[in-house]
Formats: structure tokens, sequence, C-alpha cells
């Protein structure tokens, strides 16, 4: 791999870029420069202008002011388009996947681009192509199945292909990784420095940092719309990136684990679901924290589901307090004390038509019951407010739509609703995916009061580092089964990554 | 303390949010207000008053349809739900000489069976409400058509005549008994449980789930409160004239889709006011009413309530709402 940086010209270079939405400056004099051959990653919080600055370069956007440069030479930004990008071989890959899912991974990757001869495409010589771009790419993948048997990841490379097709100088990859596991972005990072050796840029966003440490050459931090800085990625250290780009220090990393635990409150014993997991045993004790590490497709989010009576079990047993329970439905579980916080916080933590008052009342509402019928609003809004003060949510109205809240404070209002329930067991699903640093670690506290509150909590969380510091006990799922537990000394990421592979740690 | 004052202040989305909550009233008073200025017959007491009596039968229908599209559904099968209720009623009172009170009941309990079927078909048999409502509405119609072999049934007591046609003072009965409904809907909307339910399930069907809501009830019950609504109004119709009659129902779907639309009510579901849709029932009767006044043909009508929904439909789907 060679990265020339340096005295070359850069591949782009917007200067003094400003976008300004009615009402909102998105961004503010913001610069930025990509050379031939590096990963750039570009970083900041949610609302930083990560994305609004990635339209600005593709043509989506159209900036207010400043400048753009290509190869040196100025760019006209009147008339500036998505096709004009697309001309100066400006590609990008969404996170979200922008795919046809009953369509062919060839079909998808030449929609739009069709090679006919005669008015008839020629699907041989498409599939030549695709398959010389995925040599390239040292990948191998299934092409003349629909992309929705693929795994999450294969359809990020059917992406990636796509994108490659124009053989583009610029590669922006907007979170390519963020619903990707371990090995698949280890994949991902491999890709990259094949990019970068054909002296192609790539501009990197992302929420992981780690991944900007292990496969960016540079950084720009924005904060608040705000250049902050920018520079090589080797000269700075975690710690002063995650303080620019919070624009504050963080005040210490994970709160202390709490150890004073009482009975077991839940005990899951053999659970099996056809497909999803099988023979699963567990147990959770109050004030414990109980992590759940695995693989995309190992379980997790099917398990903690079972448990909630979201996923039908053939085999096993559920125990709540000691007594065997049959948890047909989300409404038996409730009403043994259980709260869910799923991963997918837009589709199914909140209703999005819905005010904050209302999401948040929305399971305890016979709780505020006058003469078994009615409800009395007055007192639903007082308990709203008090619990959501008490989680620090930032907001103006209880009547104020859950739209247009941050990732972090939609999903305060999901605990929020289940602490208001009065729960003692807290299943979280991902409770921190697609939140920011400073939303994380509010969420990480709020995980340990729980827990200090002396209520029995289970975390799914992609993130080992997220795990190690917040839970109790882990247990690692390959493949639908449980493969390890760990605990005290054994919780290290070496022991997890090797069970989370299905290397057994035991002897 | 003052804090939770400040936060729990209605409106916090500001005037745009008020204004989009009223707008129907709005162009409502303007259109009564313009209607009133330009005809004199318009301003007299008894054409008010039919104005009135004549929407209060399709806004109680109105309101039962609103509950299914509240919940994302949609329930074709209203027209012939209010067929069946006019011949069977009539049928059971005039053909068996069955009590005018027993006779009721029944074909209320028929209605709550037809909304039991098509919420079954839809909540537990997964189909696309449109397709098992339209179902249902034929079958229904092939039902009432062998009964009736498609005459009118006529000779319903008189007595009966009230209920369609009776006073208040100088209120016809229906409207008061459109008013109660509309209150009672009003309340259970806003402050039961089961009334944020049909909202919650509207909204976001798999949230409300694991939030604990019985979905399945909710949208079994949204179908047979529009059946049973249906039901009610065919009476007030019925009693109208005193005879059971096969296309009473007919194209009365089309006037209850704009009038909910008219409403506000979202028509994926999870918004929408039950006094908006009284108020779009009004408006729909005001314009009927005016053109029927100022001798325009009557088929002019549908061309007129087309260009009212295509506009309402389009101003809603292009409208950013927070």
């Amino acid at each position: 791999m060679t990265t020339t940086v340096g005295t070359a010209t850069p591949l782009l270079e917007v200067r003094g870029c400003t976008m300004e939405f009615p009402g909102v400056r998105a961004l503010d004099n913001v610069s930025f420069t990509l050379m031939p051959g590096e990963c750039h990653a570009l970083v900041g919080e949610n609302g930083a202008g990560k994305s609004t600055l990635s339209k600005c370069i593709t043509g989506e956007n159209r900036m207010t002011a400043g400048e753009l440069y290509a190869d040196g030479k100025p760019v006209k930004l009147s008339g500036y388009s998505i096709r004009e990008s697309q001309h100066m071989k400006i590609a990008i890959v969404h996170q979200e996947f922008q795919l046809m899912n009953d369509m062919t991974g060839l079909e998808n990757i030449f929609v739009g681009h069709y090679d006919t001869r005669g008015g008839f495409i020629n699907w041989k010589k498409l599939e030549a192509r695709a398959r010389k771009l995925l040599e390239f790419l040292q990948c191998d993948i299934e092409l003349n199945v629909p992309v929705k048997s693929l795994r999450t990841a294969e359809r990020q490379i059917v992406q990636l292909t796509k994108a490659l097709l124009d053989e583009p100088k610029v590669l922006i990859l907007d979170e390519l990784t963020a619903v990707l596991q371990e090995k698949d972005i280890l994949n991902i990072f491999r890709i990259i420095g094949i990019l970068k050796s054909r002296g192609i840029g790539v501009i990197y966003i992302s929420h992981r940092l780690d991944e900007v440490f292990s496969c960016c050459d540079s950084y720009t931090v924005l904060c608040d719309g705000r250049f902050v800085s920018s520079g090589r990625v080797a000269d700075i250290t975690k710690q002063q990136l995650i303080r620019m780009i919070i624009g504050r220090e963080l005040s210490g990393a994970y709160p202390p684990i709490n150890e004073n635990l009482g009975e077991t409150i839940l005990e899951v014993k053999n659970l099996t679901a056809p497909k999803a997991f099988r023979d699963v045993s567990l147990s959770v004790r109050a004030g414990e924290v109980v992590g759940l590490a695995g693989l995309l497709g190992a379980g997790k989010t099917e398990l903690v589901n079972a448990i909630f009576g979201h996923h039908r079990v053939v085999s096993g047993k559920v125990l709540v307090r000691g007594k065997e329970v049959n948890i047909r439905n989300p409404r038996r579980a409730i009403r043994l004390g259980m709260g869910i916080v799923p991963d997918e916080r837009r589709m199914l933590g909140l209703n999005m038509l819905f005010d904050i008052k209302d999401n948040t009342t929305l399971p305890s509402m016979r709780r505020f019951r006058v003469g078994r019928v009615f409800q009395n609003l007055r007192a639903e809004a007082r308990a709203a407010y008090e619990v959501n003060e008490r989680l620090n949510l930032k907001y103006y109205s209880l009547w104020q739509n859950v739209k247009k809240l941050s990732g972090g404070n939609q999903q305060k209002i999901v605990v929020a609703k289940w602490m208001l329930r009065e729960c003692d067991i807290f299943l979280l699903d991902e409770p921190t995916r697609g939140i920011d640093i400073g939303a994380k670690f509010e969420i990480y506290t709020l995980v340990n009061e729980l827990a200090r509150a002396g209520k029995a909590v289970i975390l799914v969380s992609p993130e080992m580092e997220e795990l190690i510091g917040l839970c109790n006990r882990i247990y690692i799922l390959f493949e639908g089964k449980v493969m390890d537990e760990v605990e005290g000394e054994r919780k290290t990421q070496e022991v997890i990554i090797n069970s989370l592979l299905g290397v057994s740690a035991h002897e | 303390m003052s804090e939770f004052k400040a936060k729990s202040k209605r409106y916090g989305g500001g005037f745009r949010a008020f204004f989009f909550d009223w707008m129907i009233l709005l162009l409502f008073v303007v259109l009564v207000a313009a209607s009133a200025v330009t005809s004199e017959k318009f301003r007299t007491v008894g054409n008010i008053m039919n104005v009135l009596r004549q929407a209060s039968f399709i806004s109680i229908i109105a309101m039962g349809e609103f509950f299914v599209i509240l919940t994302g559904q949609m329930d074709m099968s209203i027209s012939s739900t209010i067929g069946m209720t006019s011949i069977f009623f009539a049928g059971f009172v005039v053909n068996n000489g069955i009590p005018l009170g027993i006779a009721l009941v029944l074909v209320l309990l028929m209605a709550v069976v037809v909304g039991l079927i098509n919420g079954a078909l839809t909540v537990y048999g997964k189909m696309p409400s449109f397709i098992a409502t339209l179902v249902v509405m034929n079958v229904l119609k092939g039902i009432y058509y062998i009964y009736s072999k498609g005459l009118p049934i006529s000779g319903v007591p008189t007595s009966f005549n009230y209920l369609g046609a009776g006073y208040i003072g100088i209120v016809p009965f229906p409207v008061i008994m459109m008013l109660l409904i509309a209150a009672m809907l009003y309340v259970i909307t806003k402050y039961t449980a089961v009334g944020r339910g049909f909202y919650a399930v509207g909204g976001n069907l798999e949230a409300s789930k694991l939030s604990g809501i019985n979905t399945r009830f909710i949208g079994v019950l949204a179908f047979v409160v529009s059946a049973v609504l249906s039901c009610v109004g065919a009476l007030g119709l019925t009693a109208k004239t005193l005879s059971g009659n096969v296309n009473i129902g007919e194209g009365l779907l089309f006037d209850v889709m704009t009038i909910v639309v008219l409403g506000g009510t979202s028509l994926t579901g999870g918004r929408g006011k039950i006094f908006g849709v009284v108020i779009g029932a009004l408006f729909l009767q005001v314009i009927s009413n005016i053109m029927v006044l100022m001798s325009i043909d009557t088929y002019w009508q549908w061309v007129v309530k087309g260009v009212i929904l295509v506009a309402v439909v389009l101003i809603d789907s292009n409208t950013k709402k927070d």
C-alpha cells in the first residue's frame, strides 16, 4: 500500500463551505481536503454536519457559499448536481441499503447502467464485468440470487461494487460499517486498502472511533457544523479525538459496575426457537447487568424478543422470581415486570406520530385511571414530566412530537416509558445504536443506575468494549448456542472474540 | 413547578401546529359565510336544519369508518352493511312482524357480526383490509338481494319515523343523536386507554405490541365500531323513508372517505380527530346544499366532490407536519 500525501494535488478540496437550510446553518465555513490514495475519516456527533458535507460534495445539496476544487481545478457550483459529480468520478455508498431486495445482485449492480445491444440487455457481458470487479475486491459473492437472501455484509459488497462501476476517483463511505460485525468490518478495511493502492481517495464516515484508528490516514472533525480540526491520525490519540468531537472532556469512561446483587429474578432454561437459537440457559439477578454478545445472526435479538413473548419458542422454560411462567405475548411479559428497549428505536421503540407524553405513558396507561375507565391526562403529563426530567431529556414541551428529537433523546424516552411502568427486568437490545458518544455515556450511566436500583438488566451490544465496561457477566452466543459465559478475570476482549467466532475457550 | 407548567403547555409546536389542527374548521366557516352571503334561501332556519339532518346520517357512518382508517385499515363494506340493515330491519318488522325494538337489536347484532368478520379476516387472517372488506361487501350484497329479490320492503310503522325525521324543539332528532355519538366517541378517543390504542396501533403497530397494547383487540374493535355506526346511520335513513331499500348505501363510500379525509384523518393511520369528521360531513353537505339552491345539475356534485377529495389528499400528502 502506498499513500501519496504531501506535495501531490488534492483529489478534492472544499473551501469555506457554508450550507444553510431555512432557519438552520448546517455547515459554517468548513474546509476539507482529500488526497489521492488516502482514507480520510470524517467524524463528529450526529448532526455535526458530516452527511451534509458529503451531500455538498456529491451535489445532492448545493452549498450556500464556498468553493470546490477537483484535481486542483475549480468546479462551477451553479448547476453542480449529482450528475455532475458522477461525471467527476465521485461515488457514494450509503449506510442504508439502496438495493432492490427481490432483484439479484447482478441486476442491482447494473440497474440504470445496462449495456444493451439492439435494445436487449447482454447479461453475459454484464456478469463478466461484475465478476471482474469482485475479483478486484477479492470478494466472492453469489450474484444470481435475490439480494435479500444475502448476508448484510454481502449486500454491502454489492453496494460497493455498484459504486465502483464508474471507476470513481473519490469514494464516500457513509457509515458503511454501522450494521456490520467485526469480521466483516475487517474485510471492508482490506477492500479500502485495495482502493487506496489504486490511488482512489476514500472519505470514511463512521461513529466507531476504533475504525478511524485502524484504517484511516487522516481525519477531519466537525462539531455543530463548524470545522474543528484536521490532521494525521498517527499524530493523535483516541482520547484527544473524543475531546475534539464532543468539544469537552468526557467524565470518566464507564461507571463502576454494581456489585450489590440480590436474588435471581429471571431465569431461562433450555429455550429453543427454530432457526434462531437452541438450548439457551441463562439467569439474571437483581442489580445485575448481564451481557449478550454474538455476531449478527447469532440469535441475540431473537432471544431477547423470545423472553419478551415476541418470538415463538418451541421448548424450554422461563422463570420469573423462581416461578415458571408462560409468556405468550408482550402484554404478559409486561405484566410480569419486563420492559424492552428494541434494537430499532424508530420502528419498534417509539410511535413517531405520538408526542413525548403519549409515548412515555403508553405501557402504563392503566396507572392513571379514574373510575376504571377514564384517563387522568393531567396525572399522565405530571408523571411523564417527572420521569423524563430524571433522565435529563432535552425537550421544550411534553406535547412535542418525538420525531425531531436526537437519537439519544429518543432512546431516553424508550427507557423512560419502562421506568414509569416500574419494570424490574430491563431487556436492552443495542441501546446505543446510532447515537452520539456524549449520549452513549448518558445511556451507560442510566444502565448503571438501573442496576443500582436493583433492576435486572440484559444488555445486547455489538460493541465488546461496552459489554466489558457495563456487564457483571457476559453470555456469548454463537450460531444460536451459548458458547461461553464469562465474568471477572475472563471478561476480556480476547476470550470473547474467540467464542464469538465459535472457537471454544475451554480445553 | 413552573417548569412543569411550561413544558406541559398545549401546542408546543406553536401556531403552525394549531393552524393545521383547525384548518378545516376555518375553511368551513368561510364556506358557510360565503353561502350565507350569496344565497338567501341558505340562510333560512329550515334549510340549515335540513342540512344538519342530512349531514347527521352520513357523519355517523363516517365516524365509524374513521376508526378503521385511524388504525391504518380501510372498510369498503359499509355500503353493504347499510343495505343489509335497511332490508333486514324492514323485513323483520314488515314480513315477520317482529316488534321494532327487537328488530333494532337484531340488526345491530348482525352489524356486530359483520364487523367481527371484517376484523377477523384482516387481523387474524392477515388479509389486506381492502380485499377482505371488498369481499364481505359483495357477499353481504348478495345475501340481502337474495332475501329481498332486489325489491324495496315498505310498510315500517310510522312511529319509527321519529328516528329519521323527528324534532326536538326546532332541532332534528338525528342531529341530536349525531352530536351525542360524537361527544361519546370524543371522550373515548381522548380519555380512555382503548381510544388511545386506536391511535397507537395506526401509528406504529409493532411498537404498540411491544408496549403491551392488545393490538388484535383494537384492530377488530375498529371494524365492529365501523359496522355498528353504519348500521345506526342506516336505521336513520330507513326511518326517514319508512322502507327497506337495497341501494340505500350505494355511492356512500365515496362521500364517507371524502369526509374522513376532509376531517384531517391520515389515510395511513394514527392521526385524526372525531370532530374533524363531523365538520367534514357538514362541509360536504353544505356544498351539496348550495349547489342545489343555485340549481346546478346534481351530477355536477360528483365532479365537485371528486375535486375536493383530490385537493385535500394532495394538500395532505404534500405538506410537512411535525
